[in-house]
């Protein structure tokens, strides 16, 4: 008892005698919106959500001094108009608070802080103190993690914050399921293809996100690049990518990993009769030795309005992910 | 007054319960760990070696699977039960071995029970956490829910050869779990208990019904026949052991 008095009591002087340490620093929660139907997001207790931080990490992943030559920004590459993809083929930033595997090799995997590392160290190779003597960031580094002196890590902290903040769940898909819109029957056999084993698109393609997180060989090549492989250096995984999401699917083009297809169309003739065997295939395209699932035109039509369903406008025009005015 | 009182009993039952030196009767602990076989030999992956009761080629690639309502039955027929869920994937060593966090006294026991796959209360979407959900999903258009099972792998029947997906799950509100009964196995416990839980791949294709991949397909999701088929060829696939230690 008289142990627990003496710490408390040590803890009140410690806690006064702080107080005339740092004003400035009173960031304020930031009110977080998951999308209805979205399970909840896990959020780490050493990076908690603030408005400071969301918009710091906002500014800067529109702002090209996060690149070692000032070249490129985030959003050179994931380009909001596009759900945050481009014509670079790489994979859109939506919903990644959910996502575990990141990129299309599978090579970060963690919480949306681990990737953020792996851009600001390895890709952008950010020089901090380019940040450190710009007349704005020392203070909004202040204002969001209290202290002026910038560091790479509170560069990843805020990064996370802002994508966090980029999802998208306000499609038709989601109106339908929450039972404010209907598919038309177009889109509606669609559904059914997707959802049942005829098209079996959903193993990969699972849950509200449209992916299963995971990695997987889709008979694209006969040989195939090497994808996941050059991560963990095994021969089962040669020729894996991550499952992309669908959410947007017609703001993301060109698709697959190495950006060959440019129309949903021409992905869905794939799908439909161009799988190539390999050996690290994955036994959900269980209609390899027939070439594919062998769809009629009425189906096909059928699945890309499907698809078309999961597009989500408002998430692309959203002013609260645009640049920040300068 | 009355929360003087209160925290006078709090006090009261804190030192009771620290002058109690009466050992925890429930003081042993459950291990569980997960074999798969085939021909009564641990599998080899990825390598088209096996052959069905039909003399049918077939290869084993993914097995992934839960067990649930897990119970110990004590020689009187009472139960001691635990609501665990437990998923394996053969390819994760981690899920290959599973300790329960409720403990059991020692004593003689009848046998064990659990359900392959989930109870219906249990089998419902987004109940077990995104991974699960992104791994094991069933689709809401057939009911919903998770997959129980994921057995996939090649399969060589004459001339044809495809994969296949030896999916099942509860299909359109008809459950089609597999209450897994091993009541006939007394055991008895005096320290850690280590029971080695053995699924025979070879026995879901056959008994009663000898599977044909010809005729069943590749995929066997939206399937009633394949899944009651599944679930009634399922009645002895397991076997269990008691260990002295586990590997």
């Amino acid at each position: 008892m008289k142990n627990s008095l003496l710490i408390v009591s040590i803890s009140l002087i410690i806690a006064c005698t702080g107080n005339n340490q740092d004003p400035v620093y009173t960031p304020t929660a930031y009110p977080l919106e998951i999308p209805v139907g979205f399970p909840e997001m896990n959020i780490p207790a050493d990076n908690p959500m603030t408005i400071e931080g969301v918009e710091l990490g906002r500014k800067l992943y529109y702002d090209t001094k996060l690149h070692s030559n000032g070249e490129k920004a985030c959003a050179s590459c994931h380009v909001q108009e596009n759900s945050f993809s481009s014509d670079k083929a790489v994979l859109p930033a939506v919903n990644l608070g959910w996502s575990r595997t990141f990129l299309w090799d599978g090579s970060v995997q963690g919480e949306l802080e681990d990737i953020m590392h792996h851009e600001v160290t390895n890709f952008f190779q950010t020089d901090v103190s380019v940040l450190q003597g710009d007349p704005e960031y020392p203070e909004l580094f202040k204002k969001a993690f209290g202290s002026d002196q910038i560091t790479e890590h509170e560069i990843v902290l805020a990064l996370a914050q802002f994508f966090r903040t980029m999802n998208s769940g306000n499609s038709k898909f989601d109106k339908v399921l929450r039972g404010e819109a209907q598919f038309t029957n177009e889109e509606f056999l669609g559904y059914e293809l997707f959802f049942t084993e005829r098209g079996d698109c959903f193993h990969c393609h699972a849950t509200v996100f449209m992916t299963d997180n995971s990695m997987h060989n889709n008979a694209l090549d006969a040989n195939p690049d090497p994808g996941y492989f050059n991560v963990t250096g095994d021969s089962l995984d040669f020729g894996k990518f991550k499952s992309p999401t669908l959410r947007n699917l017609v703001y993301t083009a060109p698709y697959m990993h190495d950006g060959r297809y440019s129309t949903l169309e021409e992905v869905i003739e794939f799908y439909s009769q161009e799988l190539q065997k390999s050996p690290t295939v994955d036994p959900l395209m269980k209609n390899l030795s027939k070439g594919g699932i062998q769809l009629t035109t009425e189906e096909k039509a059928g699945l890309v309005a499907f698809l078309k369903t999961l597009s989500d406008s408002e998430f692309t025009t959203n002013p609260a992910l645009s640049e920040p005015q300068r | 007054m009355r929360l003087t009182v209160f925290l006078a009993s709090l006090l009261g039952l804190l030192f009771i319960a620290c002058d109690n030196d009466e050992p925890d009767p429930n003081s042993v602990t459950v291990n569980l760990q997960f074999n798969h076989l085939v021909d009564n030999v641990p599998v080899q992956l990825d390598q088209l070696i096996y052959k069905n009761a039909l003399d049918q080629d077939f290869s084993i690639k993914t097995v992934k699977y839960f067990i649930s309502g897990f119970k110990i039955h004590n020689p009187d027929g009472s139960t001691i039960d635990f609501d665990d869920i437990h998923y394996i994937d053969i390819r994760e060593p981690a899920t290959l071995s599973y300790i329960f966090e409720d403990k059991i006294p020692p004593g003689d026991y009848a046998g064990i029970s659990y359900i392959h796959g989930l109870a219906k209360e249990d089998n419902v979407t987004g109940s077990l956490g995104l991974e699960l959900d992104q791994l094991m999903e069933w689709p809401m258009m057939m009911g919903g829910g998770y997959h129980y099972m994921k057995l996939e792998g090649d399969y060589k029947a004459g001339s044809e050869e495809s994969f296949f997906n030896f999916h099942s799950g509860g299909l359109d509100g008809v459950e089609y779990e597999i209450n897994v009964d091993l009541t006939n196995q007394p055991f008895s416990v005096s320290k850690d208990l280590n029971i080695e839980l053995s699924m025979e791949i070879q026995n879901w294709f056959k008994n009663p019904v000898n599977w044909d991949f010809t005729y069943f397909g590749s995929g066997i999701m939206g399937n009633h026949e394949a899944q009651e088929t599944v679930q009634d060829n399922g009645i002895d696939v397991y076997t269990f052991a008691v260990l002295e230690t586990l590997e």
